[in-house]
């Protein structure tokens, strides 16, 4: 039995003028009847018109033939059933009607049964028969159902030129839905869906769920409310593509959403959802991705799309939501990219606990919102989208350049590591010295401002270097000597032993100015390079105070106004502080000396 | 009026300045009791006559009068090791950029070797 190109008869039906010259040629279908036709009155010629059925398994549609092709039906070569390959057709709009018009064929075999069941092309939305012969149909309808996308791309999607009600499969491109149109149909692919979401607040409680949706055109979000949770939730599948049509348009709350589309999707009781197997034309995702050495451009609360080796993977940790009281897993990874820059990303609940690639795999983030806790750090929203390893060229460029030589580099960090307070991750390129730092009056807002900064230490005030703190890790309050023990407050504990732990006022200087900043116990560690709580008597004591003199460090600090007494002052703190590796800071000098700056 | 000049240098550019004194930052590659062989921060090697002068590191800076453009007399040394490893590929950056025009105000340079004459 010849196979039959399945699909076509539905195009050729549907498709416009311009396109069915471009179809066609080479499909292969079934005449299932040839009539012949009374002549139109006004031909001289008395020729014989022939009216044919074409079939392609699965539906069938008029035809005429060609009079050229006239003979093969008088010797016999065509008759009923007979299995052909058209080679050119034509089709005329008459009235809005269409005809088509067989021009040229061949002949494949003769004498078959009817093959399939064909119907009548679909007026409205049924279920696309399953193609009952497959293989070449993925050919054919690949680049028919791409013609027709591109044909919905024009700026008035054409409305069926066929007879009215065939709204059914024409596709309209997502960019082009709008609330006074409701006669579409969407073909789109699901990037992504959200979890089932349970509210309730004055107004009463009720459950929902978002889908993402994309085609080649963009994005729009979807959402279902109660009811439509239990009838759609099931049937969206992430990853899949699917027809959807009858869904209400509306003005987009971009509140909930990141997308760019102005609308978005209500899906109701009567949405229809039928999953389309057809998926070749629908792209996978469409990435806009920055690079990490310019996500400082970006302002807080903005989303991006990012794509890096994730490097070093943290545990699974757990953060306690103050507003809902309700604890939250999370986990944070860094991620390196070819800028040489690396960066923190969190990703929260279920995602946190099953992130478990181990091998510096290459991830994909899509719409993860950048904060500024610290530099730059990334967060995964609902509605952002990771894939790992994904099969796109950026991804294969990443692998090879960190196979290559990334695991060698030194990236530089948009966060700082070390605990404290709050942080500030080292920018070499914001660096400033102090005489800016102190006119620019940093800090004296009320807000926190960071810097950094390159310094000698001049003096460290020695009166008070170290306090005795609070064993309990994480806990550095002060504890009191009762005489038995020491005691916290806020642990309410007793213990034996404190903990001695560096607090120290220091003045430090360079090229410009001095100032004096206020180091807690890492800082003390990296000057003096020995824990505090070690016995010193006054001599050692001294010694350690000549050596920490005159010592250069970068700086990262945080400026913040105090009021100590009526006194407001600013203080600064050092967040960060780290010994230079001067062959780095020479490669650096030397960078900026070769930079159109200096020239 | 200043004769003690002293620049650093790589061993591309020893030519041209016969006589003068010299700074070559370079890695020792073969010692024996007058001669060293160094290379320079370039790749260049160049010849160390090094009579009574110790050399004691691997990196050293080599402190001598230039006796053509691939053979040093050398006055003095200072050891350079620093954990080792000396980037010398930095070195030669530097040393590039020290010769650069638009830093003439900040470092000394020869007087050209033909028409040296006395300055007061």
């Amino acid at each position: 039995m010849s196979q039959l190109s399945s699909g076509i008869c539905r195009r050729l039906n549907e498709a416009p003028q311009e396109e069915i010259d471009h179809l066609a040629s080479g499909h292969t279908v079934q005449l299932l009847s040839i009539k012949k036709v009374a002549p139109t009155p006004s031909s001289t010629t008395a020729t014989d018109r022939f009216r044919i059925i074409i079939s392609d398994g699965v539906h069938f549609v008029q035809a005429m033939l060609a009079t050229q092709l006239n003979d093969l039906v008088a010797n016999g070569d065509i008759n009923k059933n007979t299995v052909v390959v058209i080679d050119k057709l034509a089709c005329n709009f008459v009235q809005d009607k269409r005809l088509i018009i067989i021009l040229d064929l061949h002949v494949v075999s003769r004498d078959e049964e009817k093959i399939g069941s064909p119907t009548a092309p679909p007026p409205t939305q049924d279920a696309p028969a399953p193609s009952v012969v497959e293989t070449a149909s993925s050919s054919i309808s690949a680049p028919a159902t791409s013609s027709s996308t591109s044909q919905a791309k024009q700026p008035q999607p054409q409305p069926r030129t066929g007879p009215s009600g065939r709204g059914g499969r024409s596709v309209y491109p997502i960019e082009g839905l709008s609330p006074y149109q409701n006669n579409w149909t969407i073909k789109a692919r699901v990037t992504q869906k959200s979890d089932i979401r349970t509210w309730s607040n004055q107004r009463g409680e009720g459950k929902l769920f978002n889908v993402t949706l994309m085609d080649e055109s963009g994005e729009i979000r979807g959402t279902g409310f109660n009811a439509v949770v239990d009838e759609l939730y099931e049937k969206f599948e992430e990853g899949k593509v699917y027809y959807i049509s009858k869904a209400r348009v509306n003005l987009a709350k971009k509140k909930f959403s990141n997308l760019q589309n102005d609308y978005e999707l209500s899906l109701e009781k009567n949405t229809e959802v039928e999953e389309c197997l057809e998926t070749t034309s629908v792209p996978m995702m469409k990435y806009n991705f920055v690079e990490l050495s310019s996500l400082e451009k970006l302002e807080r609360d903005n989303t991006c799309d990012v794509i890096g080796v994730v490097k070093e993977v943290g545990p699974l940790g757990e953060i306690t939501s103050k507003a809902t009281n309700r604890t939250i897993p999370k986990r944070d990874l860094t991620i390196v990219d070819m800028s040489q820059f690396s960066v923190r990303l969190t990703l929260w609940g279920k995602q946190a606990e099953q992130f478990a690639a181990d091998d510096l795999p290459v991830v994909a983030f899509k719409g993860v919102k950048v904060g500024d806790f610290g530099g730059r750090t990334l967060s995964m929203v609902s509605s952002s989208i990771m894939t790992i390893s994904p099969d796109i060229e950026e991804a294969h460029l990443l692998r090879g350049w960190y196979d290559g030589i990334g695991t060698e580099k030194n990236f530089q960090s948009h966060t700082s590591g070390s605990s404290g307070a709050s942080f500030g991750g080292f920018n070499r390129n914001e660096m400033r010295h102090l005489s800016d730092v102190k006119e620019s009056q940093l800090g004296m807002s009320d807000k926190a401002e960071f810097f950094s900064t390159r310094a000698t230490i001049m003096h460290i005030k020695s009166e008070s270097i170290s306090y005795p703190a609070c064993p309990t890790q994480g806990c550095n309050k002060k504890v009191v000597d009762l005489g038995s023990g020491w005691r916290c407050e806020k642990c309410d504990k007793t213990f034996e032993r404190p903990e001695y732990r560096y607090i120290m006022s220091m003045a430090v200087a360079d090229w410009s100015g001095q100032a004096w900043l206020q180091g807690f116990n890492e800082a003390g560690l990296a000057v003096f390079g020995k824990t505090a709580d070690e016995e010193r008597n006054e001599a050692e004591y001294n010694a350690l105070m000549a050596q920490a003199s005159g010592v250069t460090f970068n700086f990262s600090c945080r400026a913040k106004q105090d009021t100590y007494n009526d006194q407001t002052r600013v203080r600064y703190g050092i967040s960060r502080i780290t010994s230079l590796d001067y062959r780095e800071e020479a490669k650096h000098l030397v960078d900026l000396l070769k930079s159109p700056w200096a020239k | 009026m200043n004769e003690h000049i002293s620049m650093r240098v790589n061993s591309a550019r020893l030519s041209g300045i016969k006589g003068r004194t010299v700074r070559l930052p370079c890695k020792v590659l073969r010692l024996s009791d007058d001669i060293a062989i160094v290379e320079a921060s370039d790749g260049g090697q160049v010849e160390i006559q090094r009579k009574n002068v110790d050399v004691t590191a691997t990196y050293v800076e080599v402190i001598g009068s230039v006796v053509d453009a691939s053979t040093i007399k050398a006055m003095a040394t200072l050891p350079l090791d620093s954990e080792g490893e000396l980037d010398m590929q930095l070195v030669n950056d530097v040393i590039e950029l020290t010769f650069e025009s638009r830093f003439d105000k900040l470092f000394p340079r020869y007087k050209e070797t033909e028409t040296s004459m006395p300055t007061h």
